[in-house]
Parts: C-alpha cells; sequence; structure tokens
C-alpha cells in the first residue's frame, strides 16, 4: 500500500534526483519518496511545471488539490494504465439496462443505508445522554425495507433522501458540542457541521478515486447517480458506502471529544472555512482512520479501511463481468 | 516490511560518486532520517528493486551496507534522545 503526502506550505513541487522534492521560500524542503507515494493532497500554494507532472504520471502518482478555502478543486489523473475494453462495455450495459442498474444502484444504498442504521446503534445510550435512537433507528429499517421494492431510480434516491433526512435530525443528539444541526445545507454550508461534512466527503471521494484509479474500472460510468459530464460520478456511487463509516463517524468523535471546535472555523466567515489547523486535524486523523484495520471475514486476514474500498471495486468489477453478485459492503462488527 | 537502511561508503577517489548514487537511490524509497540512515515502509518487491539499484554502485570490497528488516513498524520502537524530530512525517 502506498503513502500519502499532504502539504500545506506555499512553495515549489519539482522533480529532482528523480524524485519530487517540495521546497518552501524560506529554505526548508521535504523529499516525497516518489517509488512508494501513491498521492499528493496539495492544500497550500504550489509551483509546478510540466517535468513534475510528467514525472509522477509516469509514477502513477496522483495529485490531489484543494483551493484557498479547502474544497476540492480537481485531480491530476496520469493517464489510464489499467484499461479495459472488456469491462467498459459491460460496465455501460449495466448502465443502459434499466434492470441491471436498479439491481446495482439498490445494492449501493441498501449497503449505505445500513451503514447509517449501524451509526446510529452505536451511538443509541451512549453519551451519557441516554439518548433514544431507538425511534429513528425503526424508520429507517422501514424505508429500508421501502427500498427493497423501489422501482426505478428517482424513487430508490427518493428513500435514501428520506433516511438522510432522519439521520441528520438525530446529530444534535449524536454530537455533545452545541451546535445547531437540523439539515444538510450545501453551497455554502451553513454552520460548522455542515462545512465539515462538505470537507470530509471531498475526502473521502478522493480517496475513492485513487483506489478506483488502481483498478480497471471507469470512474466516469455511475449507478445512482446519473452520470455526468465533468465529473467521476462512480466514485460518488462507492462513496456512499463508506461516508458513514469513515466520514460521518470521524466527524462524531472529532466533535465529542473536543478536537474540533469552534476556534478552528473562521468565525467571520460564518464557519463556512476551517482555519489551516482546523485542517491539518481533520487530516491527520482522516489519515489515521484510513489506516485502521479491522479482520475481513471472508479474507480472514486484516484489512485497512482504504483497501476496503478497493475490495468494493473488485467486487463490483466482478459483478458486472457476470462473475459473481455484488452485495455491498455492510459493517458487520 | 519496516527497513532501516544504513551504510558507510569509504572515501577514496571513486567514493563521492558512489557515495552520491546511493544518497539519491535510497532517499527515492525511504526517508533520510540522519547522515547516512534512513527508514521506511516498503513492500517486498520495492525492496527488491531498492537493493538491485543499491547493487550497481555499492563496491563490494569497500562499501558495506546494512538493512534491518523489521516485519511491522509497530514491532518497532523509536526512542530519541536529543532533538527528537518529525522527518517521516507525512504533513508538510
Amino acid at each position: 500500500m502506498g503513502e500519502t503526502f499532504y502539504i500545506f506550505n506555499n512553495g515549489r513541487l519539482k522533480r529532482k534526483d528523480n524524485n519530487i522534492i517540495v521546497t518552501t521560500p524560506d529554505g526548508r524542503s521535504k523529499n516525497l519518496k516518489s517509488e512508494v507515494t501513491d498521492e499528493i493532497y496539495i492544500f497550500g500554494e504550489l509551483d509546478m511545471n510540466t517535468k513534475l507532472l510528467n514525472f509522477t504520471s509516469q509514477q502513477n502518482i496522483i495529485i490531489h488539490l484543494f483551493n484557498y478555502y479547502g474544497f476540492y478543486s480537481g485531480s491530476f489523473y496520469p493517464r489510464e494504465t489499467k484499461i479495459s475494453g472488456y469491462l467498459l462495455v459491460n460496465q455501460v450495459k449495466h448502465y443502459e439496462n434499466l434492470d441491471l442498474r436498479i439491481e446495482l444502484a439498490k445494492e449501493f444504498l441498501l449497503s449505505a443505508s445500513h451503514n447509517i442504521y449501524r451509526n446510529l446503534r452505536y451511538y443509541n445510550g451512549r453519551n451519557g445522554k441516554n439518548v433514544d435512537l431507538e425511534k429513528s433507528m425503526k424508520e429507517i429499517q422501514s424505508l429500508r425495507n421501502k427500498m427493497k421494492d423501489a422501482e426505478d431510480i428517482n424513487q430508490l434516491m427518493g428513500i435514501e433522501g428520506n433516511i438522510r433526512k432522519i439521520y441528520y435530525s438525530r446529530w444534535n443528539d449524536i454530537v455533545n458540542q452545541d451546535i445547531n444541526f437540523n439539515k444538510r445545507v450545501k453551497r455554502p454550508p451553513d454552520n460548522m457541521i455542515n462545512s465539515l461534512i462538505s470537507f470530509i466527503n471531498s475526502l473521502v471521494y478522493t480517496t475513492v478515486l485513487s483506489e478506483i484509479y488502481k483498478t480497471q474500472l471507469n470512474p466516469t460510468i455511475s449507478y445512482i447517480h446519473q452520470p455526468g459530464t465533468k465529473r467521476f460520478s462512480l466514485c460518488l456511487d462507492i462513496a456512499e458506502i463508506f461516508k458513514p463509516l469513515i466520514g460521518e463517524r470521524m466527524i462524531f468523535s472529532l466533535l465529542n471529544k473536543n478536537q474540533i471546535t469552534e476556534d478552528d472555523f473562521e468565525i467571520n466567515s460564518n464557519y463556512l472555512y476551517l482555519k489551516e489547523t482546523g485542517k491539518k486535524k481533520i487530516l491527520m486523523e482522516y489519515d489515521k482512520r484510513l489506516m485502521r484495520t479491522i479482520k475481513h471475514k471472508d479474507l480472514n486476514r486484516t484489512v485497512s479501511y482504504r483497501h476496503l474500498i478497493r475490495l468494493e471495486c473488485y467486487k463490483i468489477i466482478k459483478h458486472i463481468s457476470e462473475e459473481k453478485r455484488y452485495e455491498g459492503f455492510k459493517i458487520w462488527w | 516490511m519496516y527497513i532501516v537502511l544504513m551504510y558507510d561508503i569509504m572515501s577514496d577517489e571513486k567514493g563521492a560518486k558512489v557515495h552520491r548514487n546511493v544518497f539519491k537511490i535510497s532517499k527515492r524509497y525511504l526517508t533520510h532520517i540522519q547522515m547516512s540512515v534512513f527508514e521506511g515502509n516498503l513492500s517486498e518487491l520495492k525492496l527488491f528493486q531498492l537493493k538491485q539499484e543499491l547493487n550497481e554502485h555499492i563496491r563490494r570490497d569497500k562499501d558495506s551496507l546494512i538493512i534491518f528488516k523489521s516485519r511491522e513498524e509497530r514491532w518497532l520502537t523509536k526512542e530519541f534522545l536529543g532533538i527528537e524530530d518529525d522527518k517521516t512525517s507525512n504533513f508538510f
């Protein structure tokens, strides 16, 4: 498993000695071991040239770029080396045939909602507040049952929206800090939690993209989300499954342990922007989470959260090449 | 596999060149933590590649290079005396 580097400093990213090196104007520098690096996240303002981009492309290193405010702006994605026309044809086939498409979409969302349910179950009666999430859990279960009978994608997404609404409505009970979070607001997020969700979701999304890159899947053809132009929508589909496990669990723990507080946000921006310290704290925690391992019950060995994402891609590949029916990842511990 | 690599290059006429090459190769795979010491996580394959590359430069009769291997990072505790720094951090 390769390494990930996170760069916050401003300066220059360049190729030197067949390696990648970051240098800052005040003379500090760091080598990013090119042979073992998989991804570089850039949060600072860096100069770079085509020589560097050619080199990262050669080494199959993905560069994820975030703008000044910490919003994901895009990735430098090297030429696809793992391509498979056969798989692409099958991917498209599964998209075009509504029955096949809904089968996959359903499995994605059933897993996602199962993981949401598990999050609620985990926090039910915890926190010393004795909050009772039982009722919401029941509602989510019954919506999940409805999901199984959904006939088209819109209906499916509608139910998913309802599940998320119930889920979000309970966040105030789960989180110990006093933040008034009622519903998900994007563009722009309007309070601390909404900003956190936006930031962390974009991280999950880039991680999924990096993992898809290592497989033959084509990241533009998706099943729940409409495969639009200009974005890798398959990442959104797969991220759906992992957001509760990796992203949302982390938000709860960051807030409940007071690792992230109001001080980590620019108050003047209405909690819209995270300060650099805040971003760093989140990324360090995120990096740790991706390396967390669990004992995989089918493979009978330990597997990291990051690797779970890749395994998910392999399962999808098996499904669309009609080898083995896809069963989405559901938290089992 | 967690690796600690260190080397001694004899500093004769050709020594400087060998030293330079060994250093440049090692830092592509591992983190440079002290003068001639590197550490990092490598897969079996990457370690093999690294050794192959180094073998082209190391002079068997003059230089010496040691690789300590540990199955996993957590079987290895690191202790600092004096300046403690985080050269192995993934954040910059």
